[in-house]
């Protein structure tokens, strides 16, 4: 059981801005599932992060974190190529509650924002998260690996963390 | 119907960055985003391999992926079912896909750490489109099969090879709204290619050269396949003021013709021109902006080029030839006499002090200048010179008539005091403003 989070504040800070995200998941022939994420939520102490997606575009992906519980969701930021990847073992669908959707709401105006300082149409990016409400689903998982994943050297080091 | 990934083509231009899913074999899956993604042909795709992460070590051990691509335009995205098949870390597929990233890594800052170092090939098992609101798609700049066909049509009536290449970058003007663009031949012997014609550049550039395997051009000339890069990048890039490092001939440094093209070139694609197995010369185009030709762009131009291929072989060929035309006395020129002097150990011949032209054309032109001053002869035919043992061609089909278009272009962009006018099929004179004179070098 972890009991010392995996990253810092300033990780956590990264992770919930509007950057791009994406979670995959493994079914049970090995073939790997993914989805687009709209959002992200982390707990104050740092030790459960709540990743949002839609029911409809994850079907697959939510099937498989609901037989292995295994999730992997990675970080970017586009105009900096930062990038980090979480995984965990223990994934597990919720509900989305009311400050779900708030965080669905600002990280879809945030992300427009960040890519289009990068010359994306915002009407364009704005259309991949015009997902209803009600599409929006929640996976809850404990972290228990961490990696920098930024092209160079570094990538696929583990995180280092600072307390 | 089913979906073909040859229809999602415009979601591999590298706009945005696809995702790539993996897993190993405890199924603990993993993420990671691609700079670029390669349409192989409508069962494969090709992505890049550039550092031995978690992606590569997982499809070692588990073949299958999932890749998800969207499209720039419509925001549609798509999910590709991969199975890995093998690494190409040479070759065709190799060098495009080397192209493409330093364009892309450039255009993204990452030109020091974006290093291609194989072509990981995948069969697409499926393909699927993710539910979810979708733009419509903006029109296309135009039909390009019915440009295509426009432009086959223009071509075929060409009688001879300067018709012939004037009339397709007319073509690449008009039916394709490509507005600069070259045609080069390649010179077998030389491993060279050289320039022939070009279209939106302030000098023709006629006579420049570009060894085999330099930058896009001679990239694409020696893997005999198309080279499109869609963003600036300077690792691909011709210096403009090349030197030719010829040994010999006094002026050796001043043998070189600048390659034309633009000072900022944003989009460039080079199509080799091929017929049956022998590779003719390569077309090249470019734009000052980013992104600005596609895949089907790609298909267009290489059709073309396989048609012209066929045409400049055919017209090399074809070598028909007018009786020779009443004797009309050469006009006898007033004023200085202009001291031609041709250097044999490279062909290289100057008018004055101007360097003109080099190699197999410097040969032609030497031979022309004398017997035109020793014989007072004005008046050639295309098959004298191909058998004249002054002249080395470098192999019999080896083509006169692409010299002899190379020197007449080169004389007229000097304003030289000599032109050569043809004066029916095969058939040619050169026009004197100025007396020659043979010189010693």
């Amino acid at each position: 059981m972890t009991t010392a989070p995996l990253f810092d504040c300033d990780h956590a800070a990264f992770m919930q801005s509007g950057i791009s995200l994406h979670a995959a998941s493994c079914g049970e022939d090995k073939l790997p599932s993914a989805a687009r994420a709209l959002g992200c939520r982390i707990s104050d102490d740092r030790l459960n992060v709540r990743v949002l997606v839609s029911k409809t575009q994850a079907a697959q992906l939510l099937a498989d974190v609901g037989r292995s519980g295994a999730l992997a969701v990675v970080f970017s930021r586009p105009s900096t190529h930062r990038t980090l990847q979480l995984k965990g073992r223990d994934a597990v669908c919720v509900a989305a509650d009311a400050d779900d959707l708030r965080v669905a709401a600002r990280y879809r105006e945030a992300f427009v924002a960040e890519t289009s300082a990068l010359g994306h149409p915002a009407h364009l990016i704005d259309t991949i998260f015009d997902i209803p409400q009600d599409d929006i689903v929640v996976l809850s998982f404990t972290p228990d690996a961490a990696f920098s994943q930024t092209p160079g050297p570094q990538a696929g080091q583990t995180l280092q963390a600072q307390s | 119907m089913t979906l073909k990934i040859d229809a999602i083509r415009a979601c591999f231009e590298g706009v945005i960055p696809g995702t790539m899913a993996t897993a190993d074999l405890d199924g603990t899956p993993n993420i990671s985003y691609l700079s670029q993604v390669q349409y192989v042909d409508s069962e494969h795709v090709a992505l890049t391999y550039q550092f031995f992460n978690k992606t590569r070590q997982n499809l070692l051990v588990n073949p299958h992926a999932l890749l998800t691509v969207i499209d720039p335009f419509t925001a549609a995205q798509y999910r590709l079912r991969l199975q890995f098949l093998r690494t190409e870390t040479s070759g065709p597929l190799f060098e495009s896909m080397k192209a493409k990233l330093a364009g892309i890594a450039s255009h993204v800052g990452m030109s020091h750490v974006f290093q291609l170092r194989g072509a990981d090939v995948f069969r697409v098992n499926a393909l699927e489109q993710v539910p979810g609101r979708t733009l419509p798609a903006p029109p296309p700049r135009r039909n390009l099969l019915s440009a295509l066909r426009s432009a086959s049509d223009r071509i075929r009536p060409a009688g001879d090879l300067g018709q012939l290449l004037g009339a397709a970058l007319d073509c690449l003007a008009t039916e394709f709204d490509i507005g600069h663009a070259m045609a080069l031949l390649y010179d077998d012997a030389g491993q060279r290619l050289y320039t022939l014609a070009s279209r939106g550049y302030a000098d023709s550039g006629v006579g420049s050269e570009i060894a085999l395997g330099d930058g896009v051009i001679g990239v694409a000339a020696r893997e005999r396949t198309p080279i499109r890069i869609s963003h600036m990048t300077s690792e691909y890039a011709y210096g403009r003021a090349i030197r030719d490092s010829a040994a010999g001939g006094p002026g050796a440094l001043e043998l070189a013709i600048p390659l034309p093209g633009l000072a900022e070139s944003r989009s460039q694609m080079a199509v080799p021109m091929i017929a049956g197995a022998r590779l003719v010369g390569v077309l090249y185009v470019e734009s000052p902006h980013d992104l600005r030709f596609s895949y089907d762009d790609e298909d267009a131009l290489v059709a073309l080029a396989a048609q012209l291929a066929l045409a400049i072989r055919l017209v090399q060929a074809d070598a028909v030839e007018d009786a020779p035309a009443a004797d009309s006395a050469p006009a006898q020129p007033a004023g200085e006499p202009v001291a031609v002097r041709h250097y044999p150990e490279n062909d290289s011949v100057f008018l004055d002090d101007d360097y003109l032209i080099k190699g197999v054309a410097g040969s032609i032109f030497s031979v022309l200048v004398h017997d035109c001053v020793e014989k007072g002869r004005t008046e050639f035919s295309n098959r004298e010179l191909r058998l004249d043992p002054r002249i080395r061609l470098p192999d019999i089909s080896d083509n006169l008539d692409a010299r002899l278009l190379l020197l007449s272009r080169r004389l007229a962009d000097r304003s030289a005091c000599v032109r050569i006018e043809k004066t029916g099929r095969g058939r040619f004179k050169l026009c004197l403003a100025r007396p020659l004179r043979l010189a010693d070098p």
